[in-house]
C-alpha cells in the first residue's frame, strides 16, 4: 500500500526533516508512526499524503507514485485514495456536520444521492445522525473526531492518515476514537497513525516505528494484545531492529 | 532611528502592495483635485479680480444709431436692475482694415506687413478714456493714447506695426489712423480707441454711427440673468433699436473656457479619488490592524504606550499616503502646462502655472483627511487590551453567513463555487469594502467611458458640416513671385483676394463622373454687428445644398427662403441670440438684417459664424463670396482620378482640386481624453488593488480552511474558483448600482463642459451610453472584482497546505 525508498526532505540548509527513510506499509495494516517534536513524522506524514514532496527518494501509495503528482494531481489523489484526521479536527467551522462530511464527495463529483446515501451510512455507522445538522463547534471534542472520521471516509480512501487523533481529546473520547480506528482496521482499512504516545502506537497499531532526527531509529511490530491494552501502561512492544529489519 | 520609528518601516515594508496602493490612490485624488482647483483659480480669479479692479460692464449694448437717439440710449441707465451705467459712447462696428504701406516690417521671405489684411475694428470714443475710472476702464499696454483726429489705439494688431497706419479699406476714401498704441477692454466692448475728432473723421467717410452703453446690475451672474436684464435694457429703449449686446460671461468664457471645461469633469474625479483614499486607507489600516493583533498583543507587552501603537499604525498608511500626495502635487501641476497654454494673458494676471496655495491646501487637506481615516482603527489598536491580542492572535470569528453557506450547500453548482458564494456573507463588512471598491471602479469606468465617447463623437462632428468633404475645390493659388497675390493676405473683400464662381464651379463639378455631391461657400467678409470681438466672426454664404455633410441644428431649421439665416450655437450663445432674433450683418458698410431661423452645431474655423444662402446676399445688393466647394465622390471613386478628370473642368475656371485638411481633432479634447484615460486607469487600478488588498486580508484569515480544504482534496483550479467566486456576486451587485451613477455623473459633466466654451453639445455627441457600450459596463464591476481578486486566488491555490493546516 505504502512504499517509500530513501525518501529525504530537506528545508534550507539544515538538517533534513527526513533524512533517507525507506518504509513499506501493506494493505490492511496499522502503522504507528512514534517520535518527538522534530522528529519528523508530520513531515513523513506530509509526503504521503501528497501535501509535500521529498526532495530525493521515492513515494508510491497504492501504486501512485506520489512524489510525480503536481498541486491538482496531488489533490485529486488526495480525494480518491486518501482520508485525513488530525489533532484539532480541522473541521469547517461553517458548515454543518453533514456538509462537513459532504465536502469531499462533492469536490469529488460524486452524485447527490449517493453522496446523500453515503454521508448518512457513515454518520449512522459513527453514532452521530443526530447530530447531522449542528454545527462542530457544538458538539464535544470526541463527536467532533468522529465528524473527521466520518469525513475522511466520505470517498472510502485506500489509506486513512490520523496525525494524533486524541491528542486534543480527554481520556474517555481518546480511547472512544482508539477503539473506532480498531473497527475500520479491523474491517480492512489500511491506517497510518502518527502520534507520540506510545500507548496508543502499541493499542492501536499492528507495528510502530519510531522516528529519531528524521530517520527511522526503530520498527517494532505489537504482540497480539492490541486492542486490549490499556492507554496507559507502556505498549507491550517487542524491538525488532532498526529500520527496514522486520518486514 | 527609534524603536516607534522601526515599527513603522517594518509595517510598510511588510505591506508593499498595500502601500502602492495608498499611494497610487492619493496620487489621483490629488492630480485631480490639485489640477481641478488650479485650473479654477488660474483661469477665473485673474478676470474676476481684474473684472472688479477695472470697473467692468456686465453688459454693453450697442443702439442703432438711426432708432434711437443718444438722449434715449442714456434714458436706459434707468432700466429695471440696473446699478450703474455710462454712455452713450459714439461707436461703428467692425471696419474692416488693412494694414497701411508704412509698415514695410517683414513677415516672410519677400512679403512685408503692408497693404495685408487685418481684423475688422469696432472703434469708439470716450472723453473719459484715460481717466482711469468709471465703468469699462481701458488698459492701455504699450504705447500712448490717442492725442488727435489721425491716432487711434487698436487691440489687435501686429506689433511689428505699431506707430505705423491702419486704414479702413471699406469706408469711402479709405481713411488712414496712425496706431499709437495698444489697449484692451476685458469685456471686449471695442477693440479701436480714438479722440472725439478722429472718430468724427471716420463718421464723415462714411462709417455709420451707433450708440453703446455700458451698465452693471443688481444680479448678473448667470447668462439667464443677463439675458433678462438685457431684456429689461430693450424694453426701455425704442423698440428694435437694440442692435447686438455683450455679457461679460462671454468674454469670461473666451477668456476662460479651454482651461474651465477639464474642470467639471476633474472634479468628478477629485471627488471619486478622494473617497476612495479614504475607503482604501480604511480597508488597509484596518486589516493591518486586524491582522496584526498579535504583534500589537507583542508590542504592548514591550513598553508601547497605547498612543504608540496608534501612531505606528496611522504612519503607515500616511507614509505612503504621503508619496502619493506629493507625487499628485508634481504630476498635477505638471499636466496644467499644457491645459493652460494658450490661456489668455490679457488680464494681467493670469499664468500658465498653479498657484501656490493650490498646490499647499489641496494635499494638505488631504492628508489631514487620510490622517483622520488612519486614526479611526489606529486608535483601535492602541486600544486593544494586551493580554486579549496575545491570547486570541487574531480576530474572533463571528458566526455570520451559515444560513447562507447552508442555501449556497443547497444549490445546483459545483462545491467549490457554492462556497465562494456563501463567503461574503460570513464578514459582510469586508464584503461591503469590496463592494464600495468595485463601485467606485465601476463609476469610474462608466464615467470615463462615457466621456471618451462622448469626445470621441465631438471630434466625429468636427469633421462634420463645412470640415465634411472628399476632397475641396480653391481658386487657383497664383504663385506671389510671378505676381500673385500671397494667399490669406488680403480680407475677403479685397479685390485681390480670388473667388470661385460658384454657378460656374457648380455646374462643372455636376458634370464629372463620380461627384456625388458638392456645395460651395466662403467668408463673406461681413461682420456681425453685436458679435463679440474677441474672437474671430465670420458670416458666410453658402451656395448649394450641404444637407449631406451632417451638421446638427441644436435648435429651428435650415434656411428656406430670402432674409433667413442660421447661427452657430457658440456664437448665438455668446451674443444671447435665439431662433427668431434678427442680426444685423455689415458688408463693407452695407447692413442687412437677417432673421435667425436656426442654431447649428457647427465647429468649423472658431465655431462662431452666421450661414447665409448666397441669394439673400445677392437679393440684397450684398456680394456673396464662395471660396470653396467641398465635395462628396460617390463610393468607389478613386480621388486622384477624380481630380485628374475634374482638373480638366476646373482650370479654364480658375478653380483647382485639393485635399481635405479641415476638421482635425480638437487639441484641447486630444489632451482631455488622454486626461480621462489616465486617471480612469489610475482609479480603476486602485480599485482593483483595493479589492486584492481585501481578498489577501480574506485569504489570509481564511488560510488554515484553504489547507482543509484542500487536505480534502480541493484542486488549484477549485480553490481559485472559489476565491474568485467569492467576490464576483459583489461585484455584479456593485457594477450594476455603478454603471447608473456613472452615467448620471458624465450626463453631469459632458454638457457643462462644453457650455464652458459656449457650446451646447447636440444629442449626436451628449448620447453617449448605447447598449453595446451599457451591457459590458454592468459587467465592468465582475470584471473589476476579479482582477482584484485573481492574485490572491492564484496565492490561494499555491498556498502549502500542510503550512496551512498548521496556522491557527
Amino acid at each position: 500500500m505504502i512504499d517509500l525508498r530513501e525518501a529525504t526532505k530537506k528545508y534550507d540548509d539544515g538538517p533534513p526533516a527526513l533524512a533517507g527513510v525507506t518504509l513499506s506499509v501493506a494493505a490492511g495494516e496499522c502503522l504507528a508512526v512514534l517520535g518527538h517534536s522534530g522528529s519528523g513524522k508530520s513531515t513523513l506524514l506530509n509526503l504521503i499524503a501528497g501535501l509535500d514532496r521529498p526532495s530525493s527518494g521515492t513515494v508510491t501509495v497504492n501504486g501512485t507514485r506520489v512524489d510525480r503528482l503536481g498541486e491538482a494531481g496531488s489533490a485529486k489523489y488526495r480525494r480518491a485514495s486518501i482520508g485525513m484526521i488530525f489533532q484539532f479536527f480541522n473541521l469547517l467551522d461553517d458548515l454543518t456536520v453533514l456538509d462537513n462530511v459532504l465536502v469531499p464527495a462533492q469536490l469529488a463529483g460524486m452524485g447527490k444521492a449517493e453522496a446523500k446515501r453515503r454521508s448518512a451510512e457513515l454518520l449512522g455507522s459513527l453514532g452521530i445522525d443526530r447530530h447531522a445538522k449542528a454545527y462542530p463547534q457544538r458538539l464535544s471534542g470526541g463527536q467532533r473526531q468522529r465528524v473527521a472520521v466520518a469525513r475522511a471516509l466520505m470517498n472510502r480512501p485506500a489509506l486513512l492518515l490520523a496525525d494524533e487523533p486524541t491528542g486534543a481529546l480527554d481520556s474517555h473520547s481518546a480511547e472512544d476514537v482508539r477503539r473506532l480506528l480498531l473497527d475500520l482496521n479491523a474491517e480492512g482499512q489500511t491506517i497510518l497513525l502518527v502520534t507520540h504516545d506510545v500507548a496508543l502506537a502499541a493499542s492501536t497499531a499492528h507495528r510502530t516505528i519510531e522516528l529519531v532526527d528524521g530517520a527511522v531509529a526503530r520498527d517494532v511490530v505489537n504482540d497480539a494484545a492490541r486492542g486490549d491494552a490499556s492507554l496507559t501502561t507502556p505498549a507491550n512492544a517487542a524491538v525488532t531492529g532498526p529500520a527496514g529489519a522486520v518486514r | 532611528m527609534s524603536a516607534l520609528g522601526k515599527v513603522v518601516r517594518s509595517g510598510v515594508g511588510r505591506r508593499r502592495v498595500q502601500s502602492f496602493v495608498m499611494a497610487l490612490t492619493t496620487l489621483a485624488a490629488v492630480t485631480s483635485s490639485v489640477l481641478s482647483l488650479g485650473l479654477l483659480t488660474v483661469v477665473q480669479s485673474p478676470f474676476d479680480h481684474a473684472f472688479a479692479k477695472r470697473d467692468a460692464a456686465h453688459l454693453a449694448v450697442q443702439f442703432d444709431g438711426a432708432k434711437a437717439t443718444a438722449a434715449q440710449a442714456a434714458a436706459t441707465a434707468h432700466a429695471a436692475g440696473v446699478t450703474e451705467a455710462a454712455g452713450p459712447y459714439p461707436i461703428t462696428t467692425a471696419l474692416d482694415s488693412v494694414i497701411g504701406p508704412d509698415c514695410t516690417e517683414s513677415i516672410g521671405p519677400g512679403m512685408t506687413f503692408a497693404n495685408t489684411a487685418a481684423p475688422p475694428v469696432t472703434v469708439t470714443t470716450r472723453p473719459n478714456l484715460t481717466a482711469g475710472t468709471g465703468l469699462d476702464q481701458i488698459v492701455l499696454d504699450q504705447g500712448a493714447w490717442p492725442t488727435g483726429p489721425n491716432q487711434i489705439v487698436l487691440n489687435n494688431w501686429p506689433s511689428d506695426c505699431l506707430g505705423k497706419s491702419v486704414v479702413f479699406s471699406a469706408l469711402p476714401g479709405k481713411p488712414s489712423f496712425k496706431v499709437v498704441g495698444f489697449a484692451n477692454s476685458l469685456t471686449d466692448t471695442a477693440t479701436g480707441w480714438t479722440t472725439a475728432d478722429g472718430f468724427a473723421r471716420l463718421t464723415g467717410a462714411g462709417a455709420k454711427t451707433d450708440a453703446q452703453m455700458l451698465y452693471r446690475f443688481a444680479a448678473a451672474g448667470t447668462d439667464a440673468r443677463i439675458a433678462a436684464d438685457r431684456q429689461a435694457v430693450a424694453a426701455a429703449a425704442p423698440a428694435g433699436s437694440v442692435e447686438g449686446a455683450q455679457s461679460y460671461l462671454t468674454a469670461r468664457t473666451q477668456a476662460t473656457g479651454n482651461a474651465k471645461s477639464f474642470v467639471p469633469f476633474l472634479i468628478v474625479f477629485g471627488v471619486l479619488g478622494l473617497f476612495l483614499s479614504v475607503l482604501i486607507i480604511a480597508i488597509v489600516v484596518s486589516g493591518a490592524v486586524v491582522s496584526g493583533i498579535r504583534r500589537i498583543g507583542i508590542l504592548k507587552s514591550l513598553g508601547f504606550t497605547p498612543g504608540q501603537v496608534a501612531r505606528a499604525y496611522a504612519a503607515q498608511a500616511l507614509i505612503p499616503a504621503t508619496i502619493g500626495v506629493v507625487g499628485g502635487t508634481v504630476f498635477g501641476n505638471l499636466l496644467a502646462v499644457p491645459v493652460l497654454k494658450g490661456t489668455s494673458n490679457d488680464l494681467g494676471a493670469g499664468g500658465a502655472t498653479i498657484p501656490v496655495w493650490v498646490s499647499l491646501l489641496v494635499p494638505l487637506g488631504t492628508l489631514a483627511i487620510v490622517a483622520l481615516t488612519a486614526m479611526i482603527p489606529a486608535l483601535r489598536a492602541g486600544r486593544l487590551p494586551a493580554v486579549q491580542t496575545l491570547v486570541v492572535g487574531r480576530a474572533p470569528r463571528a458566526e455570520r453567513g451559515r444560513a447562507a453557506q447552508r442555501l449556497a450547500a443547497r444549490l445546483p453548482l459545483p462545491r467549490s463555487i457554492s462556497l465562494g458564494l456563501a463567503q461574503p456573507f460570513a464578514r459582510p463588512a469586508r464584503t461591503a469594502l469590496v463592494g464600495a471598491a468595485v463601485l467606485f471602479g465601476a463609476v469610474s469606468v462608466t464615467f470615463a467611458m462615457g466621456l471618451e465617447t462622448g469626445f470621441s463623437k465631438f471630434q466625429d462632428q468636427r469633421g462634420a458640416g463645412f470640415n465634411a468633404a472628399s476632397l475641396i475645390v480653391v481658386p487657383t493659388s497664383e504663385d506671389p513671385e510671378q505676381g500673385g497675390p500671397p494667399g490669406g493676405m488680403y480680407g475677403p473683400n479685397d479685390p485681390r483676394t480670388p473667388h470661385l464662381d460658384a454657378a460656374k464651379v457648380s455646374a462643372a463639378l455636376a458634370s464629372v463622373p463620380g461627384t456625388k455631391a458638392a456645395f460651395g461657400w466662403g467668408d463673406s467678409g461681413a461682420s456681425v454687428v453685436g458679435a463679440p470681438t474677441g474672437d474671430m466672426t465670420t458670416v458666410d454664404t453658402v451656395s448649394g445644398d450641404f444637407s449631406w455633410t451632417g451638421m446638427e441644428l441644436i435648435s429651428g431649421r435650415w434656411y428656406s427662403g430670402p432674409g433667413e439665416a442660421v447661427i452657430s450655437d457658440r456664437l448665438a450663445t455668446a451674443m444671447g441670440t435665439h431662433v427668431g432674433d434678427a442680426v444685423t450683418v455689415v458688408q463693407e458698410g452695407e447692413p442687412l438684417t437677417l432673421k435667425i431661423v436656426g442654431v447649428a452645431f457647427d465647429t468649423h474655423d472658431s465655431g462662431r459664424s452666421v450661414l447665409v444662402d448666397s441669394a439673400t446676399f445677392a437679393a440684397a445688393g450684398l456680394t456673396p463670396r464662395i471660396d470653396q466647394f467641398n465635395v462628396e465622390l460617390a463610393s468607389g471613386v478613386s480621388g486622384p482620378d477624380w481630380a485628374a478628370s475634374a482638373a480638366v473642368a476646373l482650370s479654364p475656371l480658375h478653380a483647382d482640386v485639393d485635399s481635405n485638411q479641415s476638421g482635425n481633432a480638437s487639441n484641447v479634447v486630444v489632451v482631455m481624453s488622454a486626461l480621462v484615460a489616465t486617471l480612469s486607469l489610475m482609479l480603476l487600478a486602485v480599485a482593483a488593488l483595493g479589492v486584492l488588498n481585501t481578498v489577501v486580508q480574506d485569504t489570509r484569515e481564511r488560510i488554515h480552511d484553504l489547507g482543509i480544504f484542500k487536505a480534502l482534496g480541493m484542486t488549484p483550479r477549485q480553490t481559485v474558483a472559489m476565491v474568485l467566486t467569492s467576490v464576483a456576486l459583489t461585484g455584479l451587485i456593485a457594477g450594476l448600482i455603478g454603471v447608473p451613477i456613472g452615467t448620471a455623473l458624465e450626463k453631469a459633466t459632458l454638457t457643462p463642459m462644453g457650455n464652458a466654451v459656449g457650446m451646447h453639445l447636440p444629442p449626436s455627441v451628449t448620447d453617449t451610453y448605447s447598449l453595446g457600450l451599457v451591457l459590458p459596463l454592468l459587467a465592468g464591476g465582475v470584471v473589476i472584482a476579479l482582477l482584484g481578486a485573481l492574485l490572491p486566488a492564484g496565492w490561494a491555490a499555491r498556498s502549502r497546505t500542510a503550512t496551512a493546516l498548521r496556522t491557527e
